[in-house]
């Protein structure tokens, strides 16, 4: 071990590493106990990063939009290599459909009345500051 | 011949009723003169006022932007969404003339669900960048258009034009081979102030307006007004009075 990491190991010693913010799976349990727990749901194993939720923003503000991966990416001011597996997860999860054009591959809300509605719910929540704050919680610690 | 009314105050009588049925119509002019409002009012008179059911076709602006737009007119466009009337479709023009070329396409789709009349297309500056090659965009301008055509929608297209003010180009040579109408707007500087005008400087088969006439911006949307009296040179953008012209032309020789 060189003298910088043995520098590091002092300054930053196992038991002084923390793998949550303070309050540690506490905190995290406290701001997740009273979330509905559907809209918790969707959080957990559809929306679970910034990139997906910017794409459920996007779609759901613009439900008509259909285009590619390279175009959705401009729209929402992203790198199109940043946004290709996000938007095929979303496909996965039901959320979005592939479709082709031609020889294009292009993106589009599903049509799925109990999906929208759910994207709805989620959308409206996001619309309250305590409700974005537990988010954004939830993202960085799943996201570590 | 059957007309499609804009139902914009003034100008359906430049076109002697209205756009030709099936027909698509370039507007074009600086930005900010008022295109994307002329269209959207194209779109929403035609739900509210004729029954025609209409869609937003946009490369450019976000749904919510024009949403917010109509609100300052009083047009509740969300409205019309839910009520099936209405959509507004942020997509590319590269995706939107593949999927009406093919069977079954989903904008197709889309038009069959509300039973569209109407198409904005905002706007088709767009296309330029689908190719460099004037032949190609021209071939891909008139597909896409006759796709429109061929889907029974009457169409308002806008372009930009890059001039502010001051001379401007005649019409390209792709646009105006497909237009079936050409409509300038066009800002002009009358005693320093800045005015719009309005000039239809072609409608296929069928006589119009040949005069320049003043528009507004209100707060219900455009609205036509008188021609221009007693000037000359409306479209250079700097207008002069005739008399000063015949002075000019005439006794300071």
């Amino acid at each position: 071990m060189n003298d910088e990491s043995e520098n590091f190991q002092e300054w930053n010693p196992p038991a002084r590493r923390r793998t949550t913010l303070p309050g540690g799976a506490d905190l995290a349990r406290r701001l997740m106990d009273d979330m509905d727990p559907e809209i918790l749901e969707f959080l957990k194993t559809t929306v679970n990063t910034f990139v997906k939720w910017d794409l459920v923003l996007f779609f759901y503000e613009n439900s008509n939009t259909t285009d590619t991966a390279d175009n959705i990416a401009r729209y929402i001011g992203r790198d199109a290599g940043a946004i290709q597996s996000e938007l095929d997860e979303l496909v996965s999860a039901g959320v979005l459909v592939r479709d082709r054009a031609a020889d294009l591959v292009v993106y589009a809300l599903t049509r799925d009345a109990q999906v929208r509605e759910r994207i709805r719910h989620f959308v409206s929540a996001s619309d309250d500051r305590q409700f974005r704050v537990k988010a954004i919680y939830h993202l960085i610690r799943g996201s570590r | 011949m059957e007309r499609i009314k804009t139902g914009i105050a003034g100008f359906d009588d430049m076109l002697q009723g209205g756009f030709l049925l099936h027909s698509a119509n370039l507007i074009e002019g600086a930005p900010g003169i008022g295109k994307s409002t002329f269209g959207m009012q194209f779109i929403y008179n035609g739900i509210t006022l004729y029954n025609q059911p209409g869609v937003i076709l946009t490369f450019e602006e976000f749904a919510q932007q024009y949403y917010d737009d109509a609100a300052s007119f009083g047009w509740d466009l969300r409205a019309l969404e839910k009520a099936d009337r209405l959509r507004v479709i942020m997509t590319s023009p590269e995706v939107s003339h593949a999927d009406l070329a093919r069977v079954d396409g989903r904008l197709q789709a889309t038009l069959n669900e509300i039973g569209a009349a109407r198409i904005l297309v905002d706007s088709l500056s767009h296309f330029d960048r689908l190719s460099d090659d004037p032949v190609t965009r021209r071939g891909i301008l008139y597909s896409f258009i006759n796709s429109l055509k061929r889907e029974g929608l009457t169409s308002v297209l806008t372009r930009e034009s890059p001039a502010l003010i001051g001379e401007i180009e005649g019409p390209e040579e792709d646009v105006a081979f497909v237009a079936d109408s050409y409509i300038l707007l066009r800002y002009v500087e009358i005693e320093s102030a800045i005015r719009k005008a309005v000039l239809v400087l072609k409608l296929r088969g069928s006589d119009h307006a040949k005069d320049i006439r003043q528009f507004e911006i209100t707060r219900h949307g455009i609205e036509v007004q008188a021609k221009f009296e007693g000037r000359e040179g409306i479209m250079s953008g700097s207008p002069r009075r005739m008399a000063d012209s015949f002075v000019e032309a005439f006794v300071r020789r």
